[in-house]
């Protein structure tokens, strides 16, 4: 049985630079994945890579078939919810603008109801907040609209660029704990960017490390954990 | 005390003539941050359209919504082929394309139907009705009621509706619309085709006043310009606001002052120039914070 | 001598360039001479508009306007007050400097598009704004300017090359043609001097010239000041060469025509706006004259063309250029002096597999 997402050799890049140079990973079905490494070691462009936003050759595979030339709302709608870096919120929109955005393709009308029940029981802040802009809602709160707005996409994977970032240590393990109980209840699986180690890897199964648009380290997250090693030179702990 | 009544009044419909094109101006400005030159040609050649269709026997009323339509193609048609293919260009290069279409859509016209002016039929009648002894011609009702019309039709549909709300995303947010599954490209080709056929209407409700030739849309657009721009250039209630306050200060001004005769236009730059010293993102535009 | 022959092949180009152009009207017609003129004027008016936009990054879409101001300061004091033609060119060119500079000081503050607004604004309303004070501007007539015949020495010296006695026209040739050079030469030296350095900095990145110490405001409003002084340059020879000035000569169309030129030439260079002048001037009577005479051409389109006259086919060129060659024309030379460069430059350059850097940023 093949993994839900599927990376070889990609190699990407911005015009005459080039970024990743032959990354190969691959994300199970309802899976939790991390990807770790320094700033500029190619992470975002991985993701960037899998929903379109940039050049690559290689093979990127969803579900079996190739992303190769696909446009990026047609590789989103495919399945696949990118949580980008900086969270990508509609600020000129209020807060169920943004939320209906993530269901706007779903044609499932009641399926999509029980989709917000459940969101709004995740954040109850949200359903506060309906109908203000999204502009008023503080960094935590931001990042649980980006999380319930890629939810209602109903998404079989969950591409999230660096979620803890620049949040509070409270509000990053109440976010991460809300990821855990999406994968485990919904099956969802997640590509985590991080570059918050330590919290990443209780979360995933398996980890890559890339250093310098290459994966140095890969292994079970466990694994990984223990080799101190590993932990030193490659995760900054 | 009448006469200003009447002249608020007929301000107020010369008002929605500059709120429609205004609004044309605002919605491609929020969707591709520049300013289209050319709407005020687009508007007028299809006023032009439409006269040819109401000159071939079809009753006024419905050459009105089949020119909406063809002028809602026409606005998606250009924004395929001479916007998209250069959408990441300068903002310099937008601009001169716009000037360029602007030339061009002119001398079509010209080519097409000549530079003769021509009288363009009113689907009102000229009478007049007393409302409170106050004259108010059924015209200026009429112009205030379809523009009126137009203006909550398009207000209801960005608002209230999915499609709406993809165009504005797409337009403010386009990367985070992409990943979110919104077609980008064609939701701006929809803006275009949208502000196209509202351009119409302020063409269509011009045309009987002024008299239809390829230069009639102008001036219109320096005045629409002025409203777009009072009311804040990316605030489309602004350029209806904008446009109402512009309507009926330029008319009260043709009255009033003395000797204006053929100033008003002058007027018109006088009140862009005197926003934006004063207050240059308009009534109802946000104070843009530029990333230093 | 040495310095002649050791001199770089750009500046044999423009030596030449010059004769050229001194030479021409001694074996074109008298009426040609005229037009080319006028290309010339437009020339120094669009190089204002360079140094405008091109150099310091800001948009006018109304220098018709100044240029219609210079042409009436310069008709008024011939008409009015009897002075000589030729002593009306400083005096107007000054004045509208100093207009452009007290536009300059507001125009700080406008965004680049809201700037594009007003102005364009200001382009379609100058006409109407002119007819106001007809007794001094002649309304919508406009006033008749005289053109002075050619003083004995010019006609000695053409006589000499061409046995034919210099016409009015002619005469008049020359002095817009010694009045581009010397501006030409001056926008050339700005450029290549602090001003020049300075605005460039202020287009590219104006807080981090602002953090540099450039003085922004400075450079900007003198910027606009300069361009005013060439357009109103260009206004008076416009008067000198037509024999008229009146509100409908300076339409919205007409600045328009010199953004147009000035992009389509290349921004930011010397030689664009010469070619840019020739391209907006010459296109729209040439596309009138010379597609009919092409047999190749079908006659549907022939008759199209001709029938929708310049507007079209400016128009459709417009688009088209700036769809390919946003650059301008400079632009296309000078991309591709940097394709047959690598061309011939050969493998050595393949292992960097650097980018060119494109011509010009606007």
């Amino acid at each position: 049985m093949s993994a839900l997402l599927e990376l070889e050799n990609v190699h990407a890049g911005y015009g005459p630079t080039s970024v990743l140079h032959g990354v190969s990973l691959e994300v199970p079905e309802g899976g939790v994945v991390s990807l770790l490494g320094a700033n500029g070691a190619g992470k975002t462009t991985t993701l960037r890579a899998i929903t379109g936003g940039v050049r690559w050759t290689g093979d990127i595979r969803f579900a079996g078939r190739s992303l190769r030339r696909r446009a990026t709302e047609d590789i989103v709608s495919q399945g696949i919810a990118h949580v980008p870096e900086g969270r990508g919120i509609c600020t000129e929109l209020t807060v169920d603008e943004n939320l209906r955005l993530g269901s706007h393709l779903r044609r499932d009308k009641a399926e999509v109801r029980k989709d917000y029940d459940r969101v709004f029981e995740y954040f109850p802040v949200l359903k506060e907040r309906r109908k203000l802009s999204a502009s008023t809602l503080s960094g935590g709160e931001q990042q649980m609209l980006a999380l319930a707005r890629a939810l209602l996409m109903r998404p079989r994977l969950m591409l999230l660029d660096e979620p803890s970032l620049g949040l509070a240590p409270l509000v990053v393990r109440s976010i991460f704990e809300i990821i855990r109980t999406i994968n485990e209840t919904s099956r969802v699986a997640v590509l985590l960017v991080e570059q918050n180690a330590r919290i990443a890897l209780q979360l995933s199964s398996v980890a890559y490390v890339l250093e310098v648009g290459r994966v140095a380290v890969q292994g079970a997250a466990s694994e990984l954990q223990d080799n101190e090693s590993v932990r030193r030179s490659y995760l900054g702990y | 005390m009448q006469e200003f009544f009447q002249l608020v009044v007929s301000g107020v419909a010369t008002g929605g003539i500059f709120a429609s094109l205004a609004l044309a101006l605002v919605l491609i400005y929020n969707a591709m941050g520049l300013v289209n030159f050319a709407q005020g040609e687009m508007a007028m050649f299809a006023t032009f359209l439409a006269y040819s269709l109401v000159g071939t026997g079809m009753s006024f009323w419905i050459a009105f919504p089949v020119t909406l339509v063809l002028a809602f193609v026409g606005g998606i048609a250009v924004q395929r082929i001479v916007i998209k293919p250069v959408e990441r260009a300068p903002v310099l290069t937008l601009v001169i394309i716009t000037l360029g279409l602007a030339t061009l859509i002119n001398g079509l016209a010209g080519f097409i139907w000549s530079y003769v002016p021509r009288s363009f039929p009113s689907p009102f009648s000229a009478d007049t009705v007393g409302i409170g002894g106050v004259f108010i011609s059924y015209r200026d009702l009429g112009v205030i009621a379809v523009s009126g019309l137009v203006l909550l039709v398009v207000y209801l549909l960005l608002q209230r509706t999915t499609v709406g709300l993809t165009m504005r995303a797409a337009a403010h947010h386009p990367e985070a619309s992409r990943l979110l599954g919104v077609h980008v490209s064609w939701m701006l080709a929809l803006g275009w085709g949208l502000a196209s056929a509202v351009g119409a209407v302020s063409g269509m409700m011009v045309a009987p006043i002024l008299l239809l030739e390829p230069n009639m849309m102008q001036s219109i657009i320096i005045y629409a310009f002025a409203a777009a721009v009072l009311g804040g250039i990316e605030s489309p209630l602004g350029a209806v606001i904008g446009g109402l306050i512009v309507g009926v200060t330029v008319n009260l001004a043709g009255t009033y002052i003395p000797n204006a005769g053929d100033l008003e236009l002058a007027f018109g730059l006088g009140i862009i120039i005197l926003v934006l010293i004063l207050k240059p993102n308009g009534l109802f535009g946000r104070a843009a914070i530029r990333r230093v | 001598m040495n310095r002649i022959r050791t001199a770089p092949p750009r500046y044999w180009l423009v030596g030449l360039v010059v004769v050229l152009f001194v030479g021409l009207p001694t074996v074109i017609s008298s009426f040609l001479a005229s037009e080319w003129g006028q290309a010339l004027v437009l020339a120094i008016a669009i190089m204002g508009l360079n140094i405008l936009v091109g150099y310091s990054g800001q948009l006018s879409l109304g220098h018709g306007a100044f240029m219609a101001l210079g042409a009436y300061i310069s008709a008024i004091l011939v008409h009015r007050y009897r002075l000589d033609f030729l002593l009306t060119i400083p005096i107007a060119a000054v004045a509208t400097g100093l207009v452009g500079f007290l536009f300059g000081v507001p125009a700080l503050r406008l965004s680049p598009l809201y700037l594009a607004l007003a102005t364009f604004a200001l382009a379609v309303v100058s006409p109407s704004l002119i007819k106001r004070p007809a007794d001094l501007t002649g309304g919508v007539q406009g006033i008749l300017v005289p053109q002075p015949d050619a003083p004995p020495f010019a006609s000695d010296a053409f006589n000499a090359v061409t046995g034919t006695a210099m016409t009015s026209d002619q005469w008049i040739y020359y002095v817009i043609l010694f009045c581009t050079l010397l501006l030409f030469w001056l926008a050339w030296n700005l450029g290549r001097h602090r001003p020049g350095r300075a605005m460039r900095a202020i287009r590219d990145a104006e807080v981090a010239a602002a953090t540099s110490g450039i003085n922004v405001a400075g450079y900007k409003t003198l910027a606009f000041a300069i361009s005013a002084f060439y357009a109103g340059t260009a206004g008076s020879l416009l008067a000198l060469s037509t024999g008229f000035v009146s509100p409908d000569a300076f339409p919205v169309s007409l600045s328009i025509q010199l953004l147009v030129g000035a992009v389509i030439g290349g921004l930011a260079s010397i030689p664009g706006p010469l070619l840019g002048a020739i391209f907006a001037f010459f296109l729209p009577i040439e596309s009138n004259q010379w597609v009919p005479s092409q047999t190749w051409i079908p006659d549907q389109i022939t008759a199209t063309v001709k029938n929708a006259g310049p507007a079209v086919s400016y128009g459709v060129v417009l688009i088209l250029v700036m769809m390919f060659a946003p650059n301008g024309i400079v632009g296309l030379v000078k991309a591709g002096y940097v394709v047959l460069n690598r061309r011939l430059r050969g493998a050595a350059d393949r292992e960097t597999g650097q980018v060119p850097p494109d011509p010009q940023t606007v």
